[in-house]
């Protein structure tokens, strides 16, 4: 079966682009923790509150979803042959995004606030 | 498709016997998802660490119990992996490594880049 919206190019170049963004970031990241190394509460909140990171972080956090959506989705279409399963499988996919980014987004706002 | 298809047909999974690239392929796809179902408990780590000394001493405490190492073992492999199979395809995108000597050298280059990149992580963590 074929599935309007969710094949084509658009997606193609969703994946390409949010993957290109996860790479750098995670490099970033990790030559950032190496450098400044906050492994203490306090310092740990102080990094991840500097403007910067957090919106690095808040960008890394929607690039990571959106890339686990277009290839989960994909995954799903392939082994899901039955349109209902997988339309309830995709919907089970979606809630697990997106309730994990407000999870994630909360942590982010509420150390900025504080 | 040619109704008359004479190829074999397997789905024995005992029996294909994959070519490296194929490999790659389908880990990228095992690693991809590993990773999907971490994506709760990463959520919940990252807002937990960052609710005061408790709730960071609270994540710590959850990262270093046996099981979770385990797992980060395993998504750190994944990580890895789905990076330089990523690369690796994004590459294959350009044009670059499409014929199947090369791609199967970069199969390879996948596995060594990860075995490689995963000893260093080790040695900077154990060292």
């Amino acid at each position: 079966m074929s599935a309007p919206g969710l094949q084509g190019l658009r997606p193609w170049i969703i994946q390409r682009i949010t993957a290109v963004y996860i790479a750098v970031f995670m490099l970033y990241f990790t030559v950032a923790l190496s450098a400044v190394r906050p492994f203490s509460a306090e310092s740990w909140s102080e990094w991840v509150a500097w403007p910067g990171n957090n919106i690095g972080i808040g960008m890394f956090i929607i690039a990571v979803l959106w890339h686990a959506w277009v290839g989960i989705r994909d995954v799903v279409l392939d082994y899901v042959p039955n349109v209902v399963s997988r339309m309830l499988v995709l919907t089970l996919v979606a809630t697990v995004l997106v309730g994990s980014g407000f999870w994630g987004f909360r942590g982010l706002v509420l150390v900025v606030i504080k | 498709m040619a109704v008359h298809d004479t190829r074999p047909f397997y789905l024995n999974l005992l029996k294909i016997r994959l070519p490296v690239p194929g490999v790659v392929s389908i880990f990228h796809r095992v690693s991809g998802v590993l990773m999907f179902l971490a994506i709760p408990a990463t959520a919940y780590l990252l807002d937990l660490s960052l609710q005061g000394e408790q709730g960071f001493s609270r994540a710590s405490e959850i990262l270093a119990q046996p099981f979770s190492q385990l797992v980060l073992i395993v998504l750190i492999w994944s990580l890895l992996h789905h990076l330089f199979a990523g690369i690796r395809f994004l590459l294959i995108d350009f044009d670059i490594g499409l014929d199947k000597e090369q791609s199967c050298k970069t199969a390879w280059l996948v596995f060594a880049a990860e075995i490689i990149a995963m000893i260093i992580i080790a040695a900077g963590i154990y060292l």
